[in-house]
C-alpha cells in the first residue's frame, strides 16, 4: 500500500515536472505504459493519437494538433490548473507499438483515460460528427472529467498585421498620390466594387462560405464531373461563379444597350454594341433559366417559348 | 380572449374583397401627388388606355400633365390591384384563413386588442404561454400590426360596415401591398424619374420576394413594415434633397410608424446614418443634410423610445450606437464648417484634420467605454450572427435552427428575383455613375441589403424592394432610349402590336410603364438613330423578358408561397384535391374535449398554433424567449419515458402533442425536427442528454432497426410510432413502414406506462397523448417480499381417478452420459 502510495507520488510529481516545462507532453510506448495504463492513477490523462511526422502526409493531424496545443495552454496557464488533468500525445512513429496494443487504425484520435477503470466509449472523442476545434474538446473533456476549461485563442496577430498592413499600404498610396486625388473620385472604380459585392452575394458566395460545399462533384463510377448540384438546396462552388458569370454578362448586357443608344459615335459601331448588348441579355438569361429548370425540379417555363 | 377557430367559410373570402377595392382607391390618392417636371409632348393616339377615369381628375384631362398624371394614377391604381390579387390565391383554393405559426400569435393578440381594447392590451399579461411563466405581451410585441388591425376593424364597424376582425387581419398584408408599391414609386420617382418609379411599383406589386412575406393570411408584421421601411426612406430623401424640417419630421412619424411594427427598423437606424457618414466622406455635406439628420435623429429616438418593446434600447444597444456616433460627428462637423469662415486656410486644415479625427476617436472610445462598464449591451446574438457568420452555429442552436436563418443559395435569390437579380446590379451602374446625395443612399441600401441577403434567407426581404428599384432604373434606361422614335416618326407599327399583345396576356403593367416613358422622351430626339428596326427588336425581347417575369411571378406566387401550412393539400393523379385538414381536426378536438386549462407540451413550433386554434395553455411557443425551458421540453422529448414523466410531471403537462407525417410522407413532422431539440437539450443538460447517443455509430441518423437504442426508446419516437407497426399503408412495403424517411420502423412494439393515447388525427399528422395521473396505489415493479416462510400453496396431490399410480417428489432423473442435475422434473 505505502508503495503504491509513493510510486503514485512519483509519478504525479514526474508528470508535474513535464508539465511545467511544456503543456503537451510526448510518449512513447514505455511511457505509455508506465503513466497511461499502470493502474495507480488519481489523474485523468487526454491522448492524442497522431502522426505527424512530414512524410505522413496527414495535414488533418497538424490542424487537430494546433488546436490540441491551444486547449492544452490555455489549462496549462489557467488559474484552476492542478494535478488531475494532464495532456499528452502519442506520435505514431514514436510509439508504432501503442497503436498496436490498442487497435487504432485511423489517425488523429483523442482519447481519455479516466483515473480509475479503463476508457468506455465515450472517453473517445468523436471526431467525425463534431471535428476538432478546442471549445468541443473542452466541452468533452468537461463532460468526461468535470474540468471546465476556457479555451483562451492566442489573438490572431496575422489578421491584424494583414489589416494593418493593406491601410497602411492604401494610406501611403494616398499620402504618395496626394496631388493627384482623382483617382478616388473614379466613379467606375467605385461602381466595378459594388458590382463585385452584389455579384458575390447573388451568386451565393456567402452560403459556400457558411457550408463548405466541394468544388464539384465527380462521380466515382464513371468519373463524370458534374459543375451543377441536382437539388435547389445545394450548390457547388463551380456553380456559384458560373452563376456569377451569367449574373454579370446579362448586366454588361444591359449597360451596353444603354452605351449604344446614349454615346456619340458612328452609328454602325453602335448598333453592334447594341445588337451585342441585347444578345448577352437574351443568350445568358436563357442560359440561366435552363441551368434554374435542371435545378428546380417542376418549373413549368423554359427559354423565350414559355406559352 | 377566445379567438375563434376559423369556420370553413369560402364565402368569407367573398364577402372582404369589395372593401378591399374600397379602401385601394381611397388611398391610392398618393399617386398623383406630382407628375415630375418633365412636360410631354402630345399624348399619342391609344396612349391612354380607356380606364375608369375618377371624376376629380378630368379638369386637367385637356393638358399633357394631366394626362400624364391620370396614366401614372392609373398605373399605380392597377399594380394595386394586381398585387392585391396576385395575393389571393390561398384564399380563393383554402378559405379566408391565418396561415403559419406567428401570424396565429399576432392575430390572437389583434383579436384581444379588438376585444378588450387599447389599454387593455398594453398591460396583457397572456398566462396561457409559456406555462408556468407567462408572457406579458403588451410588453414584449412590436403593437403596430395589431394596432393598424385594430383600427381598421374600428373604423370599418364606426361606419357600420361590419367584418369579422379575422378578414381584416387576413386582407390587410395584401392591403398594405399596395401602398407598398406606390411608397416605392415615390422613392424611386425622387432617385430616378417617373417612369422608373411605375416600373419599379409594378415589379413590387408583384415579385416573389416580397408576397412571400405578404400573401392573404399571412398576417406579419413584415406584411406592413415593408411599407413603413420603403415610406421612410422616401421620405428621408426627401428630406435630405430639400432640407425642409416638414419633410424631416414626416420621416421621424413613418419611422416610429416602423419602429412600432418590426423590429427591422434596426436597419433603418443603422442606414440613415451609413448614407449621412458616406456623404461627408464624399464631402457633400451640406445645410440640408444636417437639418434633416440632426431632426430624423433626436425626434426620431425619442419616438422610438415610446413603444414599449423598444424602451430604453436606442440609447443602451450597441446596434443604435452608429446612430449616435454619426450624429456626434456631424455637430463637429458642422461647427469647423462654421469655423472656416473665421479662419485662414492654413489655420482651418489643421484644425480640421485635428477637430475630426478627435471627434470621431472621442466618440470611438466612449463607445467602447460604455459597452465595458455595462452601460451600453453588447451586440446581441442575432445581430452578432450577422457578421461573424459561424457564430449562431456554435452558440445559439435555437437561431440556427430556424430553416429561415439559413445562408441563401443563387437558387433562391433567382426564385424570388428572376430578371431582377441579374439586372439590378445595371441599375446600380447607372446610379453611382450619375451619382448624387440621393444615389449615394441607394447604393449604400443595394450593398447592405445584398450582404444582409446572403447570409439570411429571411433578410431577401429587406433587398426584394431596392432590386425592384434598381431594376426598374436599368429598364427604364433601356424603354427611354429604345421605345421612344427617333427622327420624329410615327412609331414603328410592330411594337404598338406587341403592346396590344400584352395587354391581353399578363404584362399589361409594363407597356403602360413603357409608353409613360414614350411621352416623356419624345421630344429628345438623337441626331442620329438606330434605327426602328433595332430599336423594335430590343424593346419586344425586353418586353419578353417582363412578361416572363410576370408569369415567373405568378407561378410561384401560386405554387410555393400561397399555401396556409395549417391545412394541407394533396393532389391525385387525375388533379383533384385532397385537403388535409389534420391540424384543425386535432386543435378544435383539443378545444372540444379537455379541460380548458389543460396544459399541452409540443415542441415550440405549434405553440402560437395552440393557443389560437385550441385555446389551451402551453409550455413553450414560437416567442423564443426563454431558452432553458424550450431545452426542458426538448430534454422530455428525448428522454425515455420514464425520466420524460418525471419531467412533464413537474411541468403540470396534461397532454402531450407531436406531428407526424409518416403516414401521408409529410416532412416537416417532429421526427425529421428531432435533432435540434435534442442539441438544444444537450445545450442545457449537456450531463442527461447527449446528441451522440442518438446516432449509430456510423453516425448516421436512422430509424430503422438499426438505429440507435437510445432513439428508439424515446418519448418523442415511442409518441410518433405508438401502433404504427400494426398500420400496413401499401402492399408493396411492410406494416410500420415511414413514408417520409422510407424505413419501416425499428420498434413495432410500443408500450406506454404513464401516458396514453388520446387523440390521433386521421391521417396521423397530429398525435395527441393524456399523461396520465399517478395511480392511487403505487404498483411495485419488483414481487412484494415474501414473509411467510411457509409455501402459501397448499400441496395438492395429483393423484385422480385415472392417474393412480403414485409419484416421488423432486425425483432425480438420470440420463445416460450426462451429469446428475438436480432438476425438478
Amino acid at each position: 500500500q505505502k508503495k503504491k502510495e509513493n510510486l503514485l507520488a512519483e509519478k504525479v510529481e514526474q508528470l508535474m515536472e513535464w508539465s511545467s516545462r511544456r503543456s503537451i507532453f510526448r510518449m512513447n510506448g514505455d511511457k505509455f505504459r508506465k503513466f497511461i495504463k499502470a493502474p495507480p492513477r488519481n489523474y485523468s490523462m487526454i491522448v492524442m493519437f497522431t502522426a505527424l511526422q512530414p512524410q505522413r502526409q496527414c495535414s488533418v493531424c497538424r490542424q487537430a494538433n494546433e488546436e490540441y496545443q491551444i486547449l492544452a495552454n490555455s489549462w496549462r496557464y489557467s488559474s484552476a490548473f492542478c494535478n488531475k488533468l494532464f495532456f499528452s500525445m502519442v506520435d505514431y512513429d514514436e510509439g508504432t507499438d501503442v497503436f498496436q496494443q490498442l487497435n487504432m487504425n485511423s489517425a488523429p484520435t483523442f482519447m481519455h483515460f479516466p483515473p480509475k477503470g479503463r476508457p468506455k466509449r465515450a472517453d473517445t472523442f468523436d471526431l467525425q460528427r463534431i471535428g476538432f476545434a478546442a471549445e468541443q474538446l473542452a466541452k468533452w473533456i468537461a463532460d468526461r472529467t468535470d474540468v471546465h476549461i476556457r479555451v483562451f485563442r492566442p489573438p490572431n496577430y496575422s489578421g491584424t498585421i494583414a489589416l494593418a498592413l493593406l491601410v497602411s499600404l492604401v494610406g501611403g498610396l494616398l499620402y504618395l498620390r496626394r496631388n493627384n486625388l482623382e483617382f478616388i473620385y473614379n466613379k467606375t472604380g467605385w461602381a466595378m466594387v459594388s458590382l463585385c459585392i452584389v455579384f458575390a452575394m447573388t451568386s451565393g458566395q456567402m452560403w459556400n462560405h457558411i457550408r463548405g460545399p466541394p468544388y464539384a462533384h465527380k462521380n466515382p463510377h464513371n468519373g463524370q464531373v458534374s459543375y451543377i448540384h441536382g437539388s435547389s438546396q445545394a450548390q457547388f462552388v463551380a456553380e456559384s461563379h458560373i452563376i456569377l458569370v451569367l449574373n454579370a454578362a446579362i448586366t454588361m448586357g444591359m449597360v451596353l444597350l444603354n452605351e449604344a443608344a446614349t454615346s456619340k459615335g458612328d452609328v454602325g459601331k453602335r448598333r453592334i454594341i447594341c445588337l451585342v448588348g441585347l444578345g448577352l441579355v437574351v443568350f445568358f438569361f436563357s442560359f440561366l433559366l435552363s441551368i434554374f429548370r435542371s435545378k428546380y425540379h417542376g418549373y413549368p417555363y423554359s427559354d423565350l417559348d414559355f406559352e | 380572449a377566445e379567438p375563434s377557430a376559423p369556420e370553413s367559410k369560402h364565402k368569407s373570402s367573398l364577402n372582404s374583397s369589395p372593401w378591399s377595392g374600397l379602401m385601394a382607391l381611397g388611398n391610392s390618392r398618393h399617386g398623383h401627388h406630382g407628375p415630375g417636371a418633365q412636360c410631354a409632348h402630345k399624348a399619342a393616339g391609344g396612349a391612354a388606355p380607356p380606364k375608369p377615369a375618377p371624376a376629380g381628375l378630368s379638369g386637367g384631362l385637356s393638358q399633357p400633365a394631366g394626362w400624364q398624371s391620370l396614366l401614372s394614377f392609373t398605373i399605380l391604381f392597377l399594380a394595386w390591384l394586381a398585387g392585391f390579387s396576385s395575393r389571393l390565391f390561398a384564399v380563393i383554393r383554402f378559405e379566408s384563413i391565418i396561415h403559419e405559426f406567428d401570424p396565429w400569435f399576432n392575430y390572437r393578440s389583434t383579436h384581444h386588442l379588438a376585444s378588450h381594447g387599447f389599454y387593455e392590451f398594453l398591460n396583457w399579461f397572456d398566462e396561457r404561454a409559456w406555462y408556468p411563466l407567462g408572457r406579458i405581451v403588451g410588453g414584449t410585441v412590436y403593437p403596430g400590426l395589431m394596432i393598424t388591425a385594430g383600427l381598421i376593424h374600428w373604423i370599418l364597424n364606426t361606419l357600420n360596415i361590419t367584418v369579422h376582425i379575422r378578414d381584416v387581419c387576413v386582407f390587410l398584408a395584401p392591403t398594405f401591398s399596395g401602398l407598398t408599391s406606390i411608397s416605392t414609386f415615390l422613392l424611386t420617382r425622387e432617385l430616378w424619374n417617373q417612369g422608373a418609379g411605375l416600373l419599379a411599383a409594378c415589379f413590387i406589386a408583384i415579385v416573389p420576394g416580397y408576397i412571400s412575406r405578404s400573401v392573404a393570411g399571412s398576417f406579419d408584421n413584415e406584411g406592413i413594415a415593408i411599407f413603413a421601411l420603403q415610406f421612410t426612406y422616401y421620405l428621408w430623401v426627401k428630406s435630405v434633397k430639400t432640407g425642409s424640417v416638414f419633410w424631416t419630421m414626416c420621416c421621424c412619424l413613418s419611422y416610429f410608424y416602423m419602429v412600432s411594427a418590426w423590429g427591422g427598423y434596426v436597419f433603418i437606424i443603422n442606414l440613415i446614418p451609413l448614407h449621412v457618414f458616406v456623404l461627408l466622406l464624399m464631402q457633400r455635406y451640406s445645410k440640408r443634410v444636417y437639418i434633416a439628420y440632426s431632426t430624423f435623429y433626436i425626434v426620431g429616438l425619442i419616438l422610438s423610445m415610446q413603444i414599449p418593446f423598444v424602451g430604453f434600447q436606442p440609447i443602451r444597444t450597441s446596434e443604435h450606437m452608429a446612430a449616435a456616433g454619426v450624429f456626434a460627428l456631424l455637430q463637429a462637423y458642422a461647427f469647423l464648417q462654421y469655423l472656416r469662415d473665421r479662419l485662414t486656410k492654413q489655420e482651418f486644415q489643421t484644425l480640421f484634420f485635428l477637430g475630426v479625427s478627435l471627434a470621431a476617436g472621442a466618440v470611438f472610445l466612449s463607445v467602447i467605454y460604455l459597452t465595458y462598464t455595462g452601460y451600453i449591451a453588447p451586440w446581441s446574438g442575432r445581430f452578432y450572427s450577422l457578421w461573424d457568420t459561424g457564430y449562431a452555429k456554435i452558440h445559439i442552436p435555437i437561431i440556427a435552427s430556424v430553416s429561415e436563418h439559413q445562408p441563401t443559395t443563387w437558387v433562391s435569390f433567382f426564385f424570388d428575383l428572376h430578371i431582377l437579380v441579374c439586372t439590378f446590379p445595371a441599375g446600380l451602374w447607372f446610379c453611382i455613375k450619375n451619382i448624387n446625395d440621393e444615389r449615394v443612399f441607394v447604393a449604400l441600401y443595394a450593398i447592405s441589403a445584398v450582404y444582409f441577403a446572403g447570409v439570411m434567407v429571411r433578410l431577401m426581404l429587406t433587398l426584394t424592394p431596392v432590386v425592384c428599384m434598381l431594376s426598374a432604373i436599368a429598364f427604364s434606361n433601356v424603354f427611354e432610349h429604345y421605345l421612344g422614335d427617333d427622327m420624329k416618326r410615327e412609331n414603328p407599327p410592330v411594337e404598338d402590336s406587341s403592346d396590344e399583345d400584352d395587354k391581353r396576356n399578363q404584362g399589361n403593367l409594363y407597356d403602360k410603364a413603357g409608353k409613360v416613358r414614350k411621352h416623356a422622351t419624345e421630344q429628345e430626339k438623337t441626331e442620329e438613330g438606330l434605327g426602328p428596326n433595332i430599336k423594335s427588336i430590343v424593346t419586344m425581347l425586353m418586353l419578353m423578358l417582363l412578361m416572363m417575369f410576370a408569369v415567373h411571378c405568378t407561378w410561384v406566387t401560386s405554387n410555393a408561397y400561397s399555401s396556409p401550412s395549417v391545412v394541407l393539400a394533396s393532389y391525385n393523379h387525375d388533379g383533384t384535391r385532397n385537403i388535409l385538414d389534420d391540424f384543425r381536426e386535432a386543435y378544435f378536438w383539443l378545444r372540444q374535449n379537455t379541460d380548458e386549462h389543460a396544459r399541452v407540451m409540443s415542441w415550440w413550433d405549434y405553440g402560437y398554433q395552440i393557443a389560437g386554434m385550441a385555446n389551451r395553455t402551453t409550455l413553450v411557443d414560437n416567442n423564443t424567449w426563454n431558452n432553458s425551458h424550450i431545452a426542458l421540453v426538448g430534454k422530455a422529448m428525448s428522454s425515455n419515458e420514464t425520466a420524460a414523466y418525471k419531467i412533464m410531471r413537474t411541468l403540470d403537462v396534461d397532454y402531450v402533442l407531436v406531428i407526424f407525417g409518416g403516414v401521408i410522407g409529410y416532412s416537416g413532422d417532429d421526427i425529421n425536427k428531432f435533432l435540434w431539440m435534442v442539441r438544444i437539450a444537450e445545450g442545457e443538460h449537456p450531463k442527461d442528454i447527449r446528441e451522440s447517443d442518438y446516432f449509430t455509430p456510423q453516425g448516421e441518423f436512422r430509424v430503422d432497426k438499426a438505429g440507435s437504442p437510445t432513439l428508439l426508446n424515446c418519448l418523442m419516437y415511442k409518441m410518433s410510432y405508438y401502433r404504427f407497426g400494426e398500420m400496413q399503408l401499401d402492399f408493396r412495403t411492410p406494416p410500420g413502414f415511414d413514408r417520409t424517411r422510407n424505413a419501416e420502423i425499428g420498434n413495432k412494439d410500443i408500450k406506454f406506462k404513464h401516458l396514453e393515447e388520446a387523440f390521433t388525427s386521421e391521417h396521423w399528422l397530429v398525435r395527441i397523448y393524456k399523461v396520465k395521473a399517478p395511480d392511487n396505489r403505487e404498483t411495485l415493479d419488483h414481487k412484494p417480499r415474501v414473509t411467510n416462510i411457509f409455501p402459501k400453496q397448499k400441496y395438492l396431490s395429483k393423484k385422480t381417478t385415472k392417474r393412480k399410480r403414485g409419484y416421488i417428489k423432486n425425483k432425480l432423473v438420470f440420463k445416460k452420459g450426462k451429469k446428475i442435475s438436480k432438476k425438478t422434473v
